[in-house]
């Protein structure tokens, strides 16, 4: 299977290398996103290890556990642990089929559903970033900052007791979710430049839909480093 | 490339295939770790939930990787300049979570 559209099928190994076609048979613009992903997976990367680093020299056991540290539910109130994130999440996979589906759409030529699919991306983009303005709020509302620790009341809500975590986790949730959440904003700006050129036909006059599926690669990385979020802060 | 009609429906059946892996992995890590804090709070248990939570969330890596960025479909020679420099991570994890423990020993030395 092949998504090449502008390049000469490569008879032999030989020749693929020696100009005038593309050997991986994907235009320049998209194999360029993927090597800016690849690159931008290093820096996350370092965030998410440095984070491992720092936790096994804190210790185990005087880390804060997350079921206690997120727990809350908007109107809901406490007592809901990783509720609302598994929302969050959910909200960003479902936003990341949404993109695969505009993309489809797009190879397809289909004006109509790319401006739909692309229309419940960005939404959903939205909808996740309320969500983590949300949190940080609630977190901060709480007490954890940059320069103040993250505590919780051991036995739960209104228990008394009161656990004081290090200043590490704050520090690192906020820069770590921070940049991601600045991806996903970066995001959904792309995203609505996009939609904006679909509405206006800029991609029907050039008779390819390749720059939704650019941004698409873009959103589905930031998806994907949700996931390894959500593994190293809420789950482990 | 305008699809096949019959490709376009094979498409669109892997993507929501996907997106039903996905959901359903997420929902078992979270039942699970719920799961875990309520009854197996203070078992030895705490590294095999630790792995199977990493195994789980490289399998939803692998789906969104694959079929949502649709690394699966390219050439494979663009896929390994892709994935090949990843592995230098594998050393970054291990050299680092490494030094956490050294670091962590090292202070209770000072500390006593």
């Amino acid at each position: 299977m092949t998504t090449a559209t502008n390049t000469v099928q490569a008879n032999s190994e030989s020749n693929v290398w020696e100009g005038g076609q593309a050997p991986f048979g994907v235009k320049y613009g998209k194999l360029m996103m993927w090597y800016f992903l690849l690159s931008d997976a290093f820096t996350f990367a370092a965030f998410l290890i440095s984070y491992g680093a720092i936790r096994y020299t804190v210790g185990q056991d005087i880390w804060p556990e997350p079921n206690k540290v997120f727990e809350a539910f908007p109107l809901l109130g406490h007592g809901y642990p990783l509720l609302f994130v598994s929302l969050m999440t959910f909200i960003l996979i479902l936003s990341s089929v949404f993109m695969v589906r505009a993309v489809q759409e797009g190879h397809q030529m289909n004006k109509k559903g790319v401006i739909l699919w692309l229309g419940f991306t960005i939404i959903g983009g939205i909808a996740f970033l309320s969500c983590q303005a949300w949190e940080w709020a609630h977190l901060i509302h709480n007490g954890m900052t940059m320069t103040s620790p993250i505590t919780y009341e051991i036995g739960g809500h209104g228990s008394g007791a009161v656990f004081v975590g290090p200043l590490a986790f704050g520090q690192l949730f906020f820069t770590i979710t921070g940049f991601h959440g600045f991806h996903v904003t970066t995001g959904v700006v792309i995203n609505i430049i996009v939609f904006l050129n679909v509405v206006f036909g800029t991609y029907e006059k050039k008779k390819n839909y390749d720059m939704v599926e650019k941004v698409g690669l873009y959103w589905h990385f930031v998806d994907l480093v949700w996931v390894f979020v959500f593994l190293g802060f809420y789950l482990l | 490339m305008i699809l096949s009609d019959q490709e376009y429906q094979m498409h669109k059946a892997a993507v929501w295939r996907a997106t039903i892996i996905l959901s359903v992995v997420t929902t078992v890590e979270v039942g699970i770790a719920l799961l875990y804090d309520t009854f197996f709070h203070d078992s030895g248990f705490r590294m095999a939930l630790a792995i199977f939570m990493i195994l789980a969330t490289l399998v939803k890596a692998y789906y969104i990787v694959a079929v949502f960025m649709h690394l699966k479909y390219e050439r494979k020679a663009m896929a390994i300049t892709i994935l090949m420099p990843l592995m230098f991570l594998v050393w970054l994890l291990i050299a680092l979570l490494m030094e956490g423990v050294s670091w962590h020993q090292m202070l209770g030395y000072f500390h006593g």
